[in-house]
């Protein structure tokens, strides 16, 4: 099967969403804004339509919608303090209203089908610079911004007291969840987008580590999952997507279960490791 | 009458020892929503350098808005803080720090820290790891460890930058006793010896008296600052009062 080319392609760009997902949902999750993925992901649809319409690349059109989405969100975070899903809810309408108008609109000269559900068919050569492009500058920014955006999740405050520019990095950072989004949607799909982000690092965190070893892990398993994802979906003819969040679900469970199994294991030997 | 004599008399004292004052607020009023009722009406607060100075009142006085607001977390409604300290360490309130899952380890939140403020030599998580006697702990996760570990490692972080002031928000609530007192007795220490400003939220009265060099009693939206002897005798006055009325 990698011999054809679209494969090769795919898999491609499938390691950099494996590598960049988790980089940014280690943060979202940690942060509890795990349903932001989900929004944003939706706001990237409403920026392919737009982008199909308009003849321009669906990858930017994606970015740009999802980075400005993305910004909205922070900006009207000053404005409904207690009442953060409301903007979730407001971001949502805006996007899934545009995308459903010109979706029905009949306008579109190409099937947005694919960025629903995710086809490794239609990755092309364009899509693979930009992918790569959006990539390097995501993961540069995250190492250049660590530690800042490590106590931003961990200790807001601290990260005040300590000097950081707390609004100015929340604002980059949406950013870089748009770049994220914008990367996978091709493969992965607009619905399970969300899952990508999460899943990877709700099973890194079973393991109970330290933060960077937390982010290696989710990388590790966001990797097994997309490639076991690509590979099986393939041959079961069915979409990248959807079977990649199954997949992830199913690591969920394995490691879960394996780390239930050792505590009992531990407990018969009357040596109870951490709960 | 007899707080406003308290009053005039310390800030007598002060103005005799002549001590840059680290912390100036002068009438401040703040409130959440910005409009009356204000939870800080009119108040003064003057803190010299060097100080220890205890911040004490009832559950919701606004101590714990009073050390936000210094610390620039939120603005005041109207009227001004002054702050020369540039360098602040802050113990926060530990009931509102509500992230014991965050999967982090003591080496990484100290480490990672000392990078915001610009310390470029890494022994300092050692050393202050050492000064708090959790050296051992290094590589534990933050949410393993009992309430008054967990503690001492933010203590361990705020000296990390080698501060000017030291903001603490209640240090002991939820610190086993023997930890309080090793808390309480390095809090000292650094006052004593270094010569740290220390303005630290107390609920525990015992503490505030037999520590601080001066209370500052927040009531009804204001407050003022008494010595620990003279906050004693008013204490004791009000609960003997209130015990005759009964
Ligand atoms: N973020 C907030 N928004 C609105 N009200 C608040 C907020 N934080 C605290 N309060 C209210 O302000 C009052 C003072 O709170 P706080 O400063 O925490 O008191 P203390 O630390 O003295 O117990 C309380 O009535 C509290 O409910
Ligand atoms: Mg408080």
């Amino acid at each position: 099967m990698l011999s054809y080319t679209f494969m090769q392609n795919a898999l491609f760009v499938s390691v950099f969403i494996a590598i960049l997902c988790p980089c940014i949902g280690i943060f979202l999750v940690l942060r509890r804004y795990s349903m932001i993925g989900d929004t944003l992901s939706h706001a990237s649809l409403a920026g392919i339509t737009l982008a199909l319409m308009s003849n321009q690349s669906p990858v930017l059109g994606a970015f740009v919608f999802t980075a400005l989405s993305g910004a909205l969100i922070e900006f009207l975070r000053g404005y409904f303090k207690r009442y953060s899903d409301l903007i979730l809810s407001i971001v949502l309408a805006l996007s899934v209203g545009t995308a459903i108008t010109i979706i029905s609109s009949g306008r579109l000269r190409t099937n947005a089908d694919a960025f629903m559900f995710g086809s490794i068919l239609t990755v092309t050569q364009t899509d693979i610079y930009l992918v790569l492009a959006l990539s390097v500058f995501s993961v540069g920014a995250l190492i250049l911004l660590y530690h800042q955006m490590l106590y931003i999740a961990y200790d807001e405050e601290a990260a005040r007291v300590a000097g950081v520019r707390v609004k100015l990095i929340n604002y980059v950072f949406s950013v870089l969840v748009a770049a994220a989004i914008s990367v996978s949607i091709r493969i992965v799909g607009v619905l399970v987008l969300s899952s990508m982000i999460a899943l990877p690092v709700a099973t890194a965190l079973q393991l109970e580590k330290g933060f960077r070893k937390t982010l290696l892990y989710s990388i590790l398993f966001s990797v097994i999952d997309i490639m076991l994802g690509l590979f099986l979906s393939y041959y079961l003819n069915v979409a990248p997507g959807g079977f990649t969040a199954l997949v992830s679900v199913a690591m969920l469970l394995v490691v879960m279960s394996a780390k239930a199994i050792r505590t009992r294991i531990q407990i018969a030997r009357g040596k109870p490791g951490r709960a | 009458m007899r707080i406003v004599r308290i009053c005039c008399f310390s800030t007598d004292i002060r103005q005799k020892k002549e001590v840059r004052p680290i912390i100036t607020a002068e009438d401040l009023y703040f409130s959440y929503t910005g409009a009356a009722p204000y939870l800080l009406d009119h108040l003064a607060l003057h803190i010299p350098d060097g100080d220890y100075v205890s911040v004490v009142g009832d559950n919701g006085s606004g101590k714990t808005t009073l050390m936000r607001l210094i610390l620039g977390f939120l603005k005041p409604t109207s009227g001004r803080i002054v702050l020369t300290a540039k360098r602040i360490g802050y113990v926060p309130q530990r009931n509102d720090f509500s992230n014991a899952a965050f999967p982090i380890t003591v080496f990484e939140a100290l480490d990672s820290y000392r990078r915001l403020i610009g310390l470029k030599d890494r022994s300092a998580i050692d050393d202050s790891l050492k000064q708090v006697n959790m050296a051992e702990h290094k590589n534990a996760l933050m949410g393993t460890l009992s309430g008054g570990q967990a503690q001492k490692i933010l203590l361990a972080r705020a000296i990390m930058g080698r501060p000017e002031l030291m903001i603490l928000d209640e240090p002991s609530t939820g610190v086993d006793m023997n930890s309080q007192e090793e808390i309480y007795a390095f809090i000292k220490r650094l006052n004593t010896q270094s010569g740290l400003t220390i303005v630290s939220v107390e609920h525990n009265l015992d503490a505030a008296i037999s520590n601080s060099t001066s209370i500052f009693h927040m009531t009804n939206g204001h407050g003022h600052m008494c010595t620990p002897r003279q906050f004693l005798e008013e204490f004791l006055n009000t609960s003997r009062r209130e015990h005759d009325h009964a």
